[in-house]
């Protein structure tokens, strides 16, 4: 495998604030490479320099084989980046936008290479539509489709599905996983845990630093270690207390009306969550062994201490 | 070939956007025009038939005379005939009156002995402008009473205005007003086509593709300043079509001074947005520092040569003022193209500084 994204020590200082704290890592060619973290934990900040649009205080940073630092045109014509916040220009349409990057970028033969970004995404029938008139997902798509008019190594998506709704979400993951698969490498930021699963590795970013980073299957492993329990049924508060005070439970979380139980590795059994909830006046409720998700893993590493976080 | 590519992409997007919105075009063309009709039939600094009241103590044929020649012209007007000058301060309190002319008893005597006859002329200065232009016709009138009375043979004093033989204030406003026009709306496109890229958010997106900032300055600026170069075109051809404008110099220099007065104040405007990043903000920001200086310190409504040292010092930076100075020169005067070079260097320096300036700060915005 050959490295594409090498970060070592990668920090920024806004004044006092260190938005991203001394990050090092790697993203290899093809990688689908997930940028976790809370709103402000650093993810748009790391992706805004490995782009060439922010400097760094300190560290360095190698994409697609060149500085950030001294060569951020280089950087700039090997990459496509697709802000957080849509920024095409809403006025025009959507081929006048596609034709602009086009030749912002210098791509050789544009009229062609146009129209192949307009049937890989699905944005023939839209090409004459003012930009501003489509909806969110169509957007999206308009957005990925001039980050990759011009062939990237590396593709930068912030926040790509924030904003839209679940079938395009998984449209769009769909072609992400295609370019993937094709070799390009995507770099992409999400708080949808559900995405994050789809990524091959991912980045934990919390205050500015680096919490995690492996595999989701590593993650999960190592992070939340033990097994999971899903409590339904039951109410939720009176519940969580019950179990919090429970010997061998390590965490209680509650996940919308359910609760997920974490036990320590040896610990009590779905058996033995029942009988405790009943014997506190609790009956009925639905046990259930689980998968940890991402988000388990998030507040295991958000709050290491694994106690009370959401208390 | 490659740079005159993203330039060209970036220009020909900025059309495509100006086409698409009507707003851009009209304030670039409707409205300068409209703005010099506007002004100009509204805003004339000539007065006629100002109303004067007479106070004649000496009662004399001499001071008749110089009474009749006084009112001659038409543009005083003898208001009533009063018989102490105390009363022409109550007639200037209720507005009646805006001058006064007194002649003092021994005004024929005087004469006639060969002394200095003094007359007095009273004006009210609470409208300066108007109180000037009654100053001035008086003085004339009077020279020429005074003067034929006392020399033989009789010496006449003619006046010959040149250039704008009739004093029309349209004539001396439209230079003015075509360069205050053209500094409003070129300033406020550019800060407001610049500004709606930050808000947007466009401007991040094209920070990361290899478009460098002195090329989105150049794309940026193209499309506007052939907009900006109509604007000039339409305002003195209206000038030429409404108010008889002349031109009487050489057209080449005034393209070429106003090529480079459109692109001072495109560069003003996107120096203004680089700073502001907010339409809101640029847009007061725009009309402030184009529309203010221009009208005031650039010798359109006030003479330079009358402000004090430290407002003639200001004015120097002022680009308006060398513009409406070749605007004068080639339309009335017919001024050769030689003598305006200093126009030309002044307003070259204006649009480096302005469109130096902005690429700079573009820069360290980004860091």
């Amino acid at each position: 495998m050959n490295t594409v994204i090498e970060v070592r020590d990668l920090t920024r200082r806004f004044g006092d604030f260190v938005a991203v704290d001394r990050v090092s890592f790697h993203v290899e060619k093809g990688e689908i490479f997930g940028y976790l973290g809370a709103n402000g934990a650093g993810k748009s900040t790391t992706i805004r320099m490995l782009c060439g649009l922010l400097a760094p205080t300190e560290g360095v940073a190698m994409v697609a084989g060149h500085d950030i630092r001294d060569d951020a045109r280089k950087v700039r014509a090997a990459i496509g980046y697709m802000s957080q916040k849509f920024s095409l220009y809403l006025d025009l349409p959507v081929r006048a936008n596609l034709e602009f990057y086009a030749g912002a970028y210098e791509i050789e033969s544009p009229r062609k290479r146009v129209q192949e970004i307009l049937e890989l995404l699905d944005l023939e029938v839209h090409r004459d539509q003012i930009t501003g008139a489509l909806p969110g997902g169509t957007r999206q798509r308009l957005g990925l489709g001039c980050a990759l008019l011009h062939r990237p190594e590396i593709v930068f998506l912030d926040e790509p599905t924030a904003g839209v709704d679940p079938a395009s979400r998984r449209d769009f993951w769909r072609l992400i996983r295609s370019l993937s698969r094709e070799g390009t490498t995507v770099f992409v930021t999400t708080h949808y845990m559900d995405e994050a699963e789809y990524c091959q590795r991912i980045g934990l970013m919390v205050d500015g630093r680096l919490a995690a980073l492996d595999t989701p299957r590593a993650l999960k492993r190592d992070l939340v270690p033990g097994r999971m329990f899903r409590v339904s049924n039951v109410d939720e508060r009176a519940s969580r207390a019950v179990l919090s005070g429970m010997s061998g439970v390590v965490d209680v979380q509650p996940f919308g009306t359910r609760l997920h139980v974490r036990v320590r590795p040896g610990g009590p059994e779905a058996p033995d969550l029942g009988k405790q909830l009943s014997q506190a006046g609790l009956s009925g409720a639905e046990i259930e062994e689980i998968e940890p998700t991402l988000e388990d893993v998030f507040l295991a590493v958000v709050d290491p201490t694994k106690g009370s976080a959401a208390a | 070939m490659k740079i005159w590519g993203r330039i060209y992409a970036l220009a020909f997007k900025e059309v495509l956007q100006i086409r698409r919105d009507p707003r851009t075009l009209v304030l670039a063309l409707v409205m300068p025009v409209l703005l010099l009709l506007l002004f100009g039939y509204g805003v004339s600094f000539d007065i006629d038939a100002i109303p004067m009241s007479v106070v004649d103590q000496d009662r004399t044929s001499s001071s008749r005379r110089l009474l009749r020649r006084f009112f001659a012209s038409g543009e005083l007007r003898p208001s009533g005939t009063l018989s102490d000058p105390d009363e022409a301060y109550a007639r200037f309190r209720t507005g009646q009156d805006l001058g006064a002319v007194v002649i003092p008893a021994g005004f024929q005597a005087r004469l006639r002995e060969r002394r200095p006859a003094p007359i007095q002329i009273l004006v009210d200065a609470a409208d300066g402008v108007t109180a000037e232009q009654t100053l001035g016709k008086a003085e004339s009138s009077l020279k020429a009473g005074a003067v034929v009375r006392r020399s033989r043979p009789p010496v006449e004093v003619r006046t010959y205005t040149m250039f704008n033989p009739e004093l029309r204030s349209a004539l001396f406003l439209v230079p003015g007003l075509a360069a205050y026009v053209v500094a409003l709306v070129s300033v406020l496109l550019t800060a407001l086509t610049v500004a709606r890229e930050w808000e947007l958010g466009s401007m991040q997106q094209l920070f990361a593709t290899p478009i460098r900032r002195g090329e989105i300055v150049i794309g940026k600026l193209l499309p506007y300043l052939a907009l900006g170069l109509v604007a000039v075109a339409l305002v003195i051809g209206s000038g030429a079509l409404f108010f008889g404008v002349p031109m009487r110099g050489a057209p080449g220099i005034l393209m070429l001074n106003s090529f480079l007065f459109v692109l001072g104040m495109l560069g003003q405007g996107l120096l203004i947005s680089v700073l502001t990043k907010n339409q809101m903000v640029a847009t007061q920001a725009a009309a402030m520092t184009s529309l203010l200086p221009s009208l005031l310190l650039s010798g359109f409504m006030f003479p330079i040569e009358n402000m004090p040292k430290i407002l003639q010092m200001i004015t120097v930076i002022i680009p308006a003022r060398y513009f409406i100075d070749t605007l004068r020169a080639v339309l009335l005067r017919g001024t050769p193209a030689s003598h305006l070079w200093g126009d030309t260097v002044a307003l070259a320096a204006f649009a480096l500084a302005m469109i130096v300036l902005s690429t700079a700060r573009f820069q360290r915005r980004i860091a």
